[in-house]
Order: C-alpha cells, then sequence, then structure tokens
C-alpha cells in the first residue's frame, strides 16, 4: 500500500511540475486547457492518496533530503493530514473545472492565464507540501511559499479590483503570523534532536507548562491568521471580497484549512496542553469569532464580504469544537474529546464543500448580473433555474438544515459541549455554557443571514437597474456546482460512514475513538453485540432501530451515549430517516394534491398589491430592511456614525431627500487594527526621531554600535 | 355681500381692532380693511397679490390665528380666492384676493403657513390655479395615475350634465407613473399599504411607508381614492337638495355638517332659530358627538387587539346608534336638519328615555376607562407613540380631538359660539403629550362633557317653534360652522340670483388633519403604524368629499 | 389584566337571535317607506313630490315607493303634510332587476364565508354599518362570516359606495384577484344607483356598471340586520326578497 500511496504523490507532483511548465511556456487558449485537465489530475491524485492513506490506517512515510542546518527532510502521511489532503482535493476538483467559467477571453488579454496557471499549480503543490510535511523545516518554507502565492493570487487582477491593499495587509499578517509559528517550533524544538514532527512530539513531553502556553498562544494565534481567528482576522473579509473569482474557491475552501491543520499540528499533537487553560482560550476565542463573523454577515449586503465574514463565523466554529476537545482531553474525558474533534474535523470537511459551492454560485451570480450588492438583485430563480437550486442547496446546509452536511456537524458540535457537565470545576463548566449560548445564537443567526441571502437574491421581484448577461451558459447547470452540492447532500445522509473515516484522525490526538459512540455498532450491524445489554438492545428494537437493515445501506442514526452502563441516555438523529421520511410524505403528499386537483384549471393572475396599479420593486422588501432588525438589537456592537442629511425645497416642510448614512467600523478593526497601526505609527515617530538629518549624531550612532559590539565580543 | 349686524360683544371687538390697525398699519394702500358680516368679523380686500404671504404670515404666526382654509371661487371675470383665518377670541378673518381668471397667478404662502399646502393644491388640480413658490403642485385630488394633467374639472365653464362634457374630460391614464420617493438611503423601501386595506380603518387610503427596515422614515398619505366632487354637484342645485349632500358626504359627522350647512343659509337670510330648535340641535351635535367618540375609542382597542375592551366599546356604540335611531328615526341622523330649525320635535317621555340611556352610557364609559388605563400592555402600545408636539401641531394646524391632545386648545363651539353654545357650561378639555394615551384621554373627557351638553339641553327644553320659515335670499353669501365630532367643519355657500347654489365649498377638519398625520408616523415602528391611525381617527371620506 | 376576562364574563352575551328569530328591539333599523293608500289623488301627488330622488311615484290614489332609490332622507317620513307608512324590516337584500333567480354559493360556503370590502367612495355610513357586523349584538362570526383582508381568500366582494374615478381600478383588480366561486354584493343606496351622487365625471353611479353585482341591499345606509340578511342570501341561507316588494311594490 505504500508503494501506492507514494507512487500517488510522485505522480501528482509530477503533474503539477507539468502543468506549471507547460501553462508558462504555451500559447494562446492552451493554458486554460492545461489549467483544467492538469489541475483536475492533481487534485484527484490527491484525493486517491488521501483515500489510500485512510483506507490503509498507517501512516505513510518517506524521507526527502538531508539538509545539513535543517537536518533531514521527510514527507509524513498520517491520518490527519490524510483528512486535510482529502478535502483540498475534494475542493480542488471543482475549482479546477470552474475556472472554465472564470476565463473570458476578453480578461485573456488583460491578465494572461498562463501566469495564474504557474502560480496556480505552486500554490497546489505548496499545499500538499505543507499537509505532508513531516518535518518543522519542510512545513516553514512551504507555508512561507503558500502565503507568498495567496499574496501574488489575490493581486491576480489587481488593476481591475482597485489597489493591492487587501493583499498587502494579508501578507503583512501573515508574516507576523509566520513569525510567531516560528518561534513556536523553536520553543518546541529546545530539547528535541532534530525537527522532525515525532522528534519534536517526544521532546515537548518533557517541557514546562509555561513553555507549553507560550508554544500554544504563538502557534494558536499564529496559525489563528489564516484560519481567520478574532484577533488577527482583519484581513479576511477585506482579501476575500478583492480576491479574484478564478481563484476565491481555493481561497476559502483550502487555505483556510491550512489554518487548522496548523492549530491541530503543532497544539494537539505535538506539543499538547496538559492543563485546561489553553483549551478554554481557544474555545472562547473561537466562541467570539462565530459570534462576531456571523453578525457583520447577517448585516453586510456584498455577496463576496458576507461570505467571508460567514467562513469567519465556521472557523469560529471549528476552533471551537477544538477547544472543547483540548479541554475534555486535559481533564482526562477522551471519550467527549474524541467526539469534540470528530465534529470539529467534520465541520472543516462540510464547511470547505458549501463554501466553495457558496462563492462559486456567487462568481455566477456576478457575472450574469455585474452586480454582487443583494439590495439590487432579486428575481435570479427565473434567470438562471439551475443555479438557484445549487445555491439553494448550498444556503441549507450553511444554515444547518437537514438533512444537508452543516446539519449534521453544528448539532454533534453543540452536543459535544454539552458534555461538559461530566466536567468538575464550576468556572469551566460556566465558561462551557456560555460559550455553548454564544455558538447557538449564531447557529440561529446563520438561518436568518442565509435566508436573507437566498430569498433577496433569488426571490422577489428585480430590484435593481442591472441587465442579464451571458444568457447561453445561464441555463445549463455546471458540473462543478452539481458536483459539489451531491457532495453537501451525501456527507448529510451518510455520516455513519463519514464518522468512522475521520475516527481514525481523531483517535490519536484525542486519545479515545468516538465510533463506538457515535455510530453504535448495533446499527450497522445485527442485534447480537456483546458491548451493550440485551435488554437495552431490545428497547431499540422497538423504536424500530432496526427498520430496513437489510434494504437500506448504512442507516444513518448517529446516536451520542452518555456515560452509565445499565441506563445509557441517548441523543439520537438520523438524518437519512429523515431524508427517507421527507422524501416519502414529500411523494405521498404531491400524490394527493394532483389526484384531488386533477380536473381544476389553474389561472395566474398579477400580483395582489392593494390595488395599487402596479408593484414597483421599490416597493419590495430589501435585504438591508431585512437584517436591520439586526442591526438594531445589536447596535452596541455596531457602533455606527449616523450622518442625517435632509434636503428641502422652499421650506422644511417639502422635503425633496432624506439620507441618513451609516458609517461604521468593524469591530476587530477598531479594538485591534487600528490600535496596531496606532502603535506601529506611534513607534515609528518616536524611532523618526533618530532621522533628524545631522550628519554628526549619525557618526556618533556608528561610534555607539561599534562599542557596543566590541563589548559584546569581548565578553564572550 | 349683504351686511347684517351681528351679537359680537364688545370685548371681541377690541381684539379685532387691534388686528385691524396692525393690518392697516402693515399693508398700507395696497388692500382695504373693513368689518362685515355674513359670519366673517373682518375682511381684509388685497389689492396686490404679492402681499399675501407677509399677511398670511402675520396673522398665522404673530396674531395666534389658527388657518380655517382656502375657498377658491371663479366668478364672472375672476377668480377669487379667500384665505380664512380664525383669531381666538374675535372671529374670523377673510383675506380675499381678486385674479383675472384667464392666467390665474397667486404667490403661495405654503412656506410660511404650511397647513396651507393643501388648499392650494387642491385649487390647482380643481380650478388650474398656479400657485408661485408651491414645489408639489399636481398628484392630488386628480391621481396621475388616473388622470392627465391640466384637467381642472371645476373650472368653469366646464359642465358635467351631459354624456358629451364627461367624455371629454375622458382621461388618459399615465401607465410610467411613479411616486415621488424621498428616502435615498441604500436599501430603503416603500411599502404599499392600501387603498384596499382592511386594517381597522377600512376606509380607501393608500401609504406608501418608507423605511430602511425597522422605523417609518417618511408616511406620507395619498387621499382622494373617494372624491366624489361634491362641490361641483351641488352647483345649480336648490339648497334643500344640496342640504342633502351636506348629510351625507360624510355621514359619521353627519348631523354637524348638516347644521354648518343650515347655519350659513340662515345666516345669509337673517332670521332668527327659536330657543327650542337651538336646543335640540345642541342636544343631537352633542349625542354624535358620544356616539362618534364611542366609535374611535372601539376602533383603537381594536388596533391594539384588546378584544374584550374593544366589545365593551363596541356595545356602548351600538346602544348608542340605537337610541339615536330610537329617538330621530335614523341611525346616523339624518334628514333632522333644516334651514331654520330641526325637522322633527321630541316629547317630554322620549328625552327622559334618552336622558336614561345616557347615564347607562356614560358609567359604562367610565367602567371601561378605568379599566384601560389599569391595562399596562395596553397603555404600552399608546404612551410616547405616535407623538404630535405642541408645536407641530400648532404649526401643522391640527384640530379637534387630535389638536387638543397636543395642546391645541381650540373649540369653534367655544371660540366662536353657535346655536346657543354660548349659553352653555363646558370644558374643553386637553392635554400636552400629544402621544396615542392623550388622545385617548381627551375622547374620554369628551365624551362625558357631551353627555353633560345633553342634560343640560334637555332640561332647557322649552315648549316652542322647532323651526322658522326661511328663504334662501338671491346673491346670499355666508359662512357656516360647527365643531364636527373630528374636528371644525366650515360650510362656505354663495348662492346665484334664483337662490340655487353658486359655489358651495366645503372645508374639514379631516382635510386638515391628514395634512399633519405624517408627523405621528414618521420615526416610529412599522407596528405603531396601525395604532396610531386608530388613535387620530380620521376619515378620509370626509377629506376626500 | 386578567380582569378583562371578568368583565367580558359579567357582560354577558348580547348576540341578537337573528337568523333563526327576527330581532325586535328598538332601533335597529331605520325602516323604510311602503306604498301608501291616500284618500286622495292630489295627497298621493304631493306625498310623491316630497321624495327628493323620485324613489315615491304616485299612482292614482296610491303611492308607491322603490326602495332602491331610497336614500332615507325621511321627508316622507316625518315633517310633512302627507307622510307615506313606514315599515320597521330589515330584510331587503334582493336580485337585481333582470336577473330571475339568484345562484347561491356551493353548500360548504354556508357555514365559512369571507369577504372583502371595498371602499369606492362611500360617505362612511354604510362602512361603519358593516363594521358593526362585528360588535357583540350582531356577532357574524357566530354564523361563520369573517373579515378578510386579502382578496386571495374572499368569497364574497362587498361594494359600498358609488364607484369614484380613483377607485375604479383597484375596485376592478380586487375583483380579478378574487378566486371563483365569487359574488358581487352592492351594499347601500350609493353601491345600487349612485344615490345622492349619482352618476358624474367622478362618480360611475353604483358597482352595476363596473361588475355584475350578485346581490343589492339597499338603504342609506342599511342596517346591520339588512346586511347580514344579504350575507345570508349569499350563502343560501336566507331566500332574497322578491324584487317586486322591494321595488313598486303594489297595494
Amino acid at each position: 500500500m505504500n508503494t501506492w500511496i507514494g507512487g500517488a504523490l510522485v505522480l501528482f507532483f509530477a503533474f503539477c511540475g507539468c502543468g506549471l511548465v507547460l501553462s508558462a511556456v504555451m500559447p494562446g487558449r492552451y493554458p486554460m486547457r492545461v489549467l483544467v485537465v492538469f489541475s483536475a489530475i492533481c487534485s484527484a491524485l490527491m484525493m486517491i492518496a488521501a483515500g489510500m492513506a485512510l483506507a490503509s490506517d498507517r501512516t505513510f512515510s518517506a524521507a526527502l533530503w538531508r539538509l545539513d542546518a535543517l537536518g533531514p527532510l521527510s514527507i509524513r502521511l498520517d491520518m490527519l493530514s490524510a483528512i486535510f489532503l482529502f478535502a483540498a482535493g475534494l475542493v480542488y476538483l471543482p475549482a479546477s473545472v470552474f475556472v472554465k467559467n472564470f476565463a473570458e477571453s476578453r480578461h485573456q488579454r488583460k491578465y494572461p492565464l498562463s501566469r495564474y496557471g504557474v502560480m496556480h499549480f505552486a500554490l497546489m503543490a505548496s499545499v500538499v507540501l505543507i499537509l505532508t510535511a513531516g518535518d518543522a523545516p519542510l512545513f516553514l518554507i512551504s507555508w512561507e511559499c503558500m502565503s507568498i502565492l495567496c499574496y501574488l493570487l489575490v493581486n491576480y487582477e489587481r488593476r481591475r479590483n482597485g489597489d493591492g491593499r487587501a493583499a498587502y495587509i494579508m501578507l503583512a499578517m501573515s508574516e507576523a503570523g509566520f513569525l510567531a509559528v516560528v518561534v513556536a517550533f523553536a520553543i518546541a524544538a529546545r530539547m528535541s534532536p532534530d525537527w522532525s514532527f515525532q522528534s519534536l512530539a517526544a521532546a515537548t513531553a518533557r517541557l514546562s507548562g509555561g513553555a507549553i502556553w507560550g508554544i500554544f498562544v504563538l502557534g494558536f494565534f499564529g496559525f489563528g491568521v489564516k484560519a481567520g481567528l478574532v484577533p488577527v482576522n482583519f484581513w479576511l473579509p477585506r482579501c476575500y471580497t478583492a480576491a479574484p473569482p478564478v481563484f476565491i474557491p481555493v481561497l476559502a475552501g483550502v487555505t483556510l484549512n491550512l489554518g487548522f491543520y496548523g492549530i491541530l499540528r503543532l497544539n494537539a499533537d505535538i506539543a499538547f496542553p496538559h492543563g485546561v487553560g489553553p483549551g478554554l482560550l481557544a474555545l472562547f476565542v473561537g466562541s467570539i469569532t462565530a459570534l462576531v463573523g456571523i453578525l457583520y454577515a447577517t448585516t453586510e449586503n456584498d455577496m463576496k464580504t458576507m461570505l467571508a465574514h460567514s467562513s469567519i463565523e465556521n472557523a469560529g466554529i471549528i476552533v471551537a469544537g477544538i477547544g472543547a476537545s483540548l479541554v475534555f482531553r486535559a481533564s482526562g474525558y477522551g471519550l467527549a474529546a474524541a467526539i469534540a474533534l470528530a465534529a470539529a474535523l467534520y465541520h472543516m470537511v462540510n464547511h470547505s464543500v458549501y463554501k466553495t459551492l457558496l462563492f462559486q454560485g456567487a462568481g455566477e451570480i456576478e457575472a450574469a448580473t455585474g452586480t454582487r450588492d443583494m439590495d439590487s438583485l432579486g428575481g435570479l430563480a427565473r434567470l438562471l433555474p439551475a443555479l438557484s437550486v445549487v445555491f439553494l442547496v448550498g444556503c441549507l446546509s450553511i444554515a444547518a438544515i437537514p438533512p444537508f452536511n452543516g446539519f449534521v456537524s453544528e448539532w454533534l458540535t453543540l452536543q459535544s459541549l454539552l458534555r461538559s457537565a461530566s466536567l468538575v470545576s464550576p468556572a469551566v463548566k460556566i465558561l462551557f455554557a456560555i460559550c455553548g449560548a454564544a455558538l447557538a445564537l449564531t447557529a440561529a443567526l446563520a438561518v436568518t443571514c442565509f435566508v436573507k441571502v437566498y430569498a433577496m437574491s433569488f426571490l422577489g421581484i428585480r430590484r435593481g437597474d442591472w441587465k442579464p448577461r451571458a444568457p447561453k451558459r445561464i441555463k445549463r447547470p455546471h458540473f462543478a456546482l452539481i458536483y459539489l452540492a451531491s457532495a453537501c447532500f451525501l456527507l448529510g445522509i451518510l455520516p455513519t460512514y463519514v464518522i468512522p473515516v475521520l475516527n481514525r484522525a481523531v483517535g490519536p490526538l484525542a486519545g479515545a475513538s468516538a465510533t463506538a459512540s457515535l455510530v453504535p455498532s448495533f446499527f450497522t450491524a445485527t442485534p447480537q453485540n456483546q458491548q451493550l445489554p440485551a435488554a437495552f438492545l431490545h428497547d431499540f428494537h422497538n423504536i424500530g432501530a432496526q427498520v430496513g437493515g437489510a434494504i437500506l445501506p448504512g442507516r444513518g442514526m448517529v446516536v451520542l451515549v452518555r456515560g452509565a452502563e445499565r441506563n445509557p441516555v441517548i441523543f439520537a438523529m438520523s438524518t437519512f430517516y429523515g431524508f427517507i421520511a421527507l422524501a416519502i410524505f414529500g411523494f405521498v403528499t404531491w400524490f394527493i394534491v394532483t389526484r384531488l386537483t386533477r380536473g381544476r384549471r389553474m389561472v395566474r393572475n398579477e400580483l395582489w398589491a392593494g390595488g395599487i396599479p402596479r408593484l414597483l420593486p421599490e416597493m419590495s422588501y430589501t435585504a438591508t430592511g431585512f437584517s436591520n432588525p439586526v442591526r438594531v438589537v445589536f447596535q452596541a456592537i455596531f457602533r455606527p456614525d449616523i450622518v442625517e442629511d435632509t434636503r428641502q425645497t422652499v421650506a422644511v416642510h417639502f422635503r425633496t431627500a432624506i439620507l441618513r448614512r451609516r458609517e461604521q467600523t468593524h469591530l476587530v478593526d477598531r479594538l485591534f487594527f487600528h490600535l496596531i497601526g496606532d502603535a506601529i505609527t506611534w513607534f515609528a515617530t518616536f524611532l523618526a526621531r533618530m532621522h533628524h538629518g545631522r550628519l554628526n549624531a549619525y557618526v556618533g550612532y556608528s561610534l555607539v554600535f561599534f562599542v557596543v559590539i566590541l563589548f559584546l565580543f569581548r565578553v564572550t | 355681500m349683504l351686511v347684517t349686524p351681528s351679537p359680537l360683544s364688545a370685548s371681541k371687538r377690541m381684539q379685532i381692532e387691534e388686528i385691524e390697525a396692525a393690518v392697516r398699519d402693515r399693508i398700507g394702500s395696497a388692500g382695504l380693511v373693513s368689518r362685515v358680516d355674513g359670519g366673517v368679523a373682518l375682511s381684509i380686500a388685497l389689492l396686490d397679490p404679492m402681499a399675501l404671504p407677509a399677511i398670511s404670515k402675520f396673522l398665522f404666526w404673530e396674531s395666534a390665528c389658527s388657518f380655517g382654509g382656502m375657498i377658491m371661487e371663479q366668478l364672472r371675470d375672476n377668480s377669487r380666492l379667500s384665505y380664512l383665518f380664525l383669531s381666538p377670541g374675535s372671529g374670523w378673518i377673510d383675506v380675499v384676493l381678486e385674479v383675472p381668471s384667464t392666467s390665474p397667478t397667486v404667490p403661495s404662502i405654503s412656506a410660511e403657513v404650511h397647513a396651507a399646502d393643501w388648499h392650494e393644491r387642491e385649487a390647482e388640480d380643481l380650478f388650474g390655479v398656479r400657485f408661485e413658490g408651491h414645489p408639489r403642485l399636481g398628484d392630488f385630488i386628480l391621481h396621475d395615475q388616473v388622470w392627465s394633467e391640466g384637467v381642472a374639472p371645476h373650472r368653469k365653464p366646464q359642465s358635467h350634465s351631459t354624456d358629451a362634457d364627461r367624455h371629454s374630460l375622458q382621461h388618459r391614464p399615465n401607465a410610467d407613473w411613479r411616486p415621488l420617493l424621498v428616502v435615498q438611503d441604500p436599501g430603503a423601501f416603500a411599502m404599499p399599504v392600501g387603498p384596499v386595506y382592511e386594517g381597522g380603518l377600512g376606509q380607501s387610503v393608500h401609504f406608501l411607508l418608507e423605511s430602511v427596515g425597522e422605523d417609518v422614515v417618511r408616511a406620507v398619505p395619498r387621499l382622494f381614492y373617494n372624491f366624489r366632487a361634491v362641490e361641483k354637484i351641488a352647483e345649480g342645485l336648490p339648497v334643500s337638495r344640496a342640504l342633502l349632500l351636506a348629510e351625507r358626504f360624510a355621514a359619521t359627522s353627519s348631523f354637524a355638517h348638516s347644521l354648518a350647512f343650515c347655519l350659513a343659509v340662515e345666516r345669509m337670510s337673517g332670521i332668527e332659530i327659536p330657543a327650542r330648535a337651538k336646543n335640540l340641535r345642541i342636544l343631537l351635535s352633542e349625542l354624535e358627538r358620544l356616539r362618534h367618540h364611542a366609535g374611535a375609542i372601539t376602533a383603537i382597542c381594536e388596533s391594539t387587539a384588546l378584544s374584550v375592551a374593544a366589545s365593551q366599546a363596541a356595545i356602548i356604540e351600538e346602544r348608542l346608534l340605537r337610541s339615536s335611531c330610537q329617538f330621530t328615526g335614523h341611525r346616523y341622523l339624518f334628514g333632522l336638519n333644516t334651514p331654520g330649525g330641526v325637522r322633527r320635535d321630541f316629547t317630554a317621555k322620549a328625552c327622559a328615555e334618552l336622558l336614561k340611556v345616557m347615564d347607562r352610557v356614560v358609567s359604562e364609559l367610565r367602567t371601561l376607562e378605568q379599566g384601560l388605563y389599569l391595562t399596562s400592555s395596553f397603555l404600552d402600545r399608546l404612551e410616547d407613540v405616535g407623538i404630535v408636539e405642541p408645536n407641530q401641531a400648532r404649526d401643522l394646524n391640527f384640530v379637534g380631538p387630535v389638536g387638543r391632545a397636543s395642546g391645541q386648545a381650540g373649540d369653534l363651539r367655544r371660540d366662536c359660539p353657535y346655536t346657543g353654545y354660548e349659553t352653555c357650561e363646558f370644558q374643553v378639555p386637553h392635554e400636552i403629550e400629544g402621544d396615542g394615551y392623550a388622545r385617548l384621554r381627551v375622547l374620554f373627557q369628551e365624551a362625558y362633557e357631551s353627555a353633560k351638553l345633553i342634560h343640560h339641553a334637555a332640561k332647557r327644553l322649552e315648549p316652542g317653534a322647532i323651526s322658522a320659515p326661511c328663504d334662501p335670499p338671491a346673491h346670499g353669501v355666508a359662512l357656516g360652522w360647527a365643531e364636527a365630532p373630528i374636528g371644525a367643519a366650515l360650510h362656505w355657500l354663495r348662492l346665484d340670483d334664483s337662490g340655487l347654489v353658486e359655489r358651495y365649498r366645503i372645508i374639514t377638519a379631516s382635510f386638515n388633519n391628514w395634512l399633519g398625520f405624517r408627523v405621528a408616523v414618521e420615526d416610529f415602528a412599522f407596528q405603531d403604524f396601525p395604532i396610531i391611525l386608530a388613535t387620530f381617527g380620521l376619515s378620509a371620506t370626509e377629506c376626500d368629499r | 389584566m386578567s380582569f378583562w376576562f371578568w368583565r367580558g364574563l359579567k357582560k354577558g352575551v348580547h348576540s341578537t337571535k337573528y337568523p333563526r328569530n327576527p330581532e325586535l328591539a328598538a332601533g335597529v333599523t331605520p325602516g323604510r317607506p311602503v306604498a301608501t293608500e291616500f284618500r286622495s289623488v292630489e295627497e298621493a301627488a304631493l306625498a310623491a313630490e316630497v321624495c327628493p330622488v323620485g324613489a315615491i311615484t304616485a299612482e292614482g290614489k296610491s303611492a308607491n315607493v322603490d326602495l332602491r332609490l331610497c336614500i332615507h332622507c325621511q321627508r316622507c317620513h316625518f315633517g310633512g303634510a302627507h307622510p307615506a307608512e313606514w315599515q320597521m324590516d330589515y330584510e331587503w337584500a334582493t336580485v337585481p332587476g333582470g336577473k330571475t333567480k339568484y345562484e347561491r354559493l356551493p353548500r360548504p360556503y354556508g357555514r365559512s364565508l369571507h369577504m372583502i370590502v371595498v371602499d369606492a367612495g362611500d360617505c362612511g355610513a354604510c362602512l361603519h354599518e358593516v363594521k358593526q357586523l362585528n360588535n357583540p349584538f350582531y356577532n357574524m362570526h357566530r354564523l361563520g362570516i369573517f373579515f378578510t383582508a386579502t382578496p386571495r381568500t374572499a368569497d364574497v366582494l362587498l361594494v359600498v359606495g358609488p364607484v369614484t374615478e380613483n377607485m375604479r381600478v383597484p375596485l376592478l383588480k380586487t375583483y380579478e384577484a378574487m378566486p371563483g366561486p365569487k359574488r358581487v354584493l352592492a351594499v347601500g343606496a350609493c353601491a345600487v344607483f349612485g344615490g345622492i351622487f349619482g352618476e358624474s365625471f367622478v362618480s360611475a353611479g353604483g358597482v352595476g356598471s363596473i361588475l355584475p353585482v350578485d346581490l343589492e341591499i339597499p338603504g342609506d345606509p342599511p342596517p346591520p340586520l339588512a346586511i347580514l340578511h344579504g350575507l345570508l342570501v349569499v350563502t343560501g341561507r336566507k331566500a332574497p326578497v322578491d324584487h317586486d316588494s322591494i321595488s313598486n311594490r303594489s297595494a
């Protein structure tokens, strides 16, 4: 098996390299075909390699070169890496195919795809290297390459999207995060012979609590930059809005996950904390991130920016799950830790899939209408019927509506937070309760947000002045979108197949296996099960747990079993059964209704609007109006400045225009970005006092410096 | 114009003299000031139209007069505009302007006297007068969706008696018509309400509530869906027939409007009404007011969905309707007023029965009132909601219970008494807060005062005639007024040489109050809109005529 | 707050027994003039002259009354030398002239009727009487009759007013927005023939010139019991009054 995996990886790098060279060299329209085909093959290979690794349940490792200064470089594909690699491949496939839609000929002249292709393949290679790196130097070098390539790719259409400030902020934050991560690795490597992950893991066991805290904080916030956590994520909305539509599915679906991978690798695998403190910090930061993200997403009207904030929200949920898992593990509840971590990993996979779907859908909307402003959209369901169905699937998934995938992972996350009842310390329990409430509020706001997105864009009547473009392409649904929507659906109704796969990564990290309690075998096998008492199993038969055992393949019962031997308490939810029931009821209802109304004539009449002659677009509800209650309720967080501007003619009595402009700065900007910016400016101004232009002083500086150096050398 | 001496008391004349002197100073040779009658105490005939805005501003703001209305007439060669102001101790002041009929152009006074806004728009729509300086003419009574501009159907010599004439007034509907939307915030929308709208009012009114989501930012009503051109139909009719129109254009205040009409005819005939008729008129006016206020209270309770209280108020109202029918033969008091008096007499027994019903109604109202003031969920919807500040009420010239709830304590029964009110003792309740709760309190207090007045009038009924013979004179012109339940109602009547109606002008309280209604609704939440509408108790059909 | 519940109970039931038993309370109806026999032809002619809309016509010694045209001005009731006879009834709903039979709504609507009220220029009295149907005395809910706010769920279109020009399009839109089966009810003298406003450049002179009217209820305004009777006729629980007995009743 190992050879197959190795072979797949080698093939992957080969194709990547070929693709890179070919797209740089070939003229005309060839680069696009190269891009699509080679990239698709590469992503398929990623999935194959990861799939084989997961199937074999063994770690694959291969040594690469040996560098004198940095030690041996190696590739190591363990279960955690395999899951992330599979998720990356899952998203890269539709992202590659979708390039065709965005590579219009008009853009080819200004932004040649050859340049994009080169960067695309380089990024793909660096992502795989990050995920399969077996030691710190390879990891860090690939990470840095990935950051720079992301910066270049975000600026790919810089002249169209305005200045490159957003990407520059991203680059600056990435470098700052990278620096923190390097320091974290350095602390971890203090007592280790070389830089490989295995040695590091062994070495950190001997580190003191303070060092572990240091590693945790630096690693968490350093990787948190990429993951989009609250104090350090102010680059994310700006960047996602500025990124070109070709690149943004990759940015949102793949590179975001690298942040989670980094956190898990460094803070859960290599240097896992012994106390509950770090885990609580992660849980708290995650919850705050989720809440802030969804608040700004709900009140945002630009679709891309809204999806960016929603990514922040989902990142928060994932990190909260990770934090909960760390707390449980440090308190000795391995099973609960495993469940929480499984939920977080599931959410990560789900998020990649539906976020890519939504971003690609948003790109299609922008291509078809020319605008991203939800206030002026509306009525797209008639214009883009296929897209409306697929986009609806995406919206339902992200709003955590069964039977789609978002529901399973959010339900599991909230359930795992409920397990905090078994913890001992009351302060910890209170914090869990608060964070659980914040996540529940987030889930509710997410529903509001995506109801607004779908309804205001697709339903209703057209509100803006835009004209539909590219009518030929619109009617046919795109393969990539259907693929992603099907993935959402399948991940939703077949959790029983996904969880055992995730469990392989969860096991070593949490110290326990989640499968047995999340997907007990008595639902997937015959009732002769030794683990649980016969009477208990019998009760389950009474409620029909074995129904359809012969016909239905993986009857998805996702069950959470709580503790006690004799009378285990079960919280059960089956999206699969739910879907079957929904389908049956839907079919029966449709059947009855069509039979009952057969022969009746349906008359279509114009919309009733109170008897006015015509319902104008300005009379229909807007996206701003829909989300205004949220804006008003959470005013303390938004803190807008309202500038009133009322114009009148002749007298105050005759008003011609009323305008109340809202200006607001993002909470994180206000509290962190501007503060950091001001601090740096202050410091720079302080240092600038040195630059007063007097030559004598400069000579004096050199003298002082020289003396200091001499002193230091003398001492050593 | 006939000049008949009227019994104005000496103290009142003093104040008129002050105003007269001040006005003389201001206009100098640009006009003539004289004291006349026909209902009007002081008449200012302007020779220079440009002096109009300054005089109006002086009268409205500096002399603390309220604005009664504007009467537009088309005489043989000229168009005559008459602006009525009411000086609270003195009586009506009439500023008259004549402009040539061929190209009538008048300076607009709406910039200073905001209450004149709709009067000018109506004159422009119906007569084609241009008001210079008014920024928003057109699309008022004759909706632009239905009528093209410039139709001016009231302008003579348009007649409407033949089908050919009617056809010539046919309109070309404008399919591209868009409403004027003022709020320009991004994401602002205008929610349409009506004209077919069941919520509470039931009458045909159209609103476009402009908002960004929570609060209504701008709410300007679009009325005149019930415009039946009563003023035009009345032209050429005998007075007895025009009386039917006066009764029926706003039937929930039918007695008050027919009373104002009859007072105008009686004033121009110069006859004296028998005392019994005056007392009966007071009794019936107050009966109508009491029934109307019971209906308004029912509507307020229904709008806040306090069902039991609404049912109890509805019981009171139905009892009053049945008593009205039992006592006078019609539930809404049709057919009682006639020029010269009333047409039906009432026995002492009937009066006693009526008083018993009144007492029962008053005690039920008091119980209801106490119950309502103890219901905090009900008061929450009314207190500090739909606020009309006193200065806004003054600026926009609110009349009636709505105005009195915002500090405008004017009441025609006390300021220019008619039909014997000068001998009655009664309070005019008023409040200052101007919110829905204040309007509710005013309604209850006025209802109790009405009951007291009914008792008072019934006690003073002396045997005697119930009407005096009245012949409307040729070329008669007079102003009649009455305090209708919603507020001041003015009826201006001019007869031609055969005693038929030449010009009939009706200025109603609803027309005045609908203009200012928007200040109560703006900056309050959407959900409060139906409640504020109910607390105002306005009638679209009274405004539309 | 719960005292409202007890107060409601204490107030008791005020609902009229109509339609099971006739309502005899005073003041429920203004009544209507009926054909009267006079002593001489001159008296009959004088009695007919009093009516400003020509609802009373003299035929020899008797005066016939067309209730459809009556505007309840009461000039033939009191104050004149030769008053007509008045009858205190309230069942006035009739099929418009020309139609012979009223086609009632199917049986299910008998116990659940939803109506939408359109004010097409009404003076306020007819609309007010319609609203009184909801008060504890008449209580139309016990008969299964309801108001709706939208024509999409309405079975009956109840029109008051002579149909002004500005309301013509909204009224037509309301009618078109109603799904079948539907009925149109013209309530009040204005809706029946234009009332005192008649036909003019702003008034269509009654609903009949705009929509097909199924039932007419004359009166100015018809009392709530008359409207209730009309609604019961719509559902078929009562029969419409014979057209001849409303219009030109002969002795």
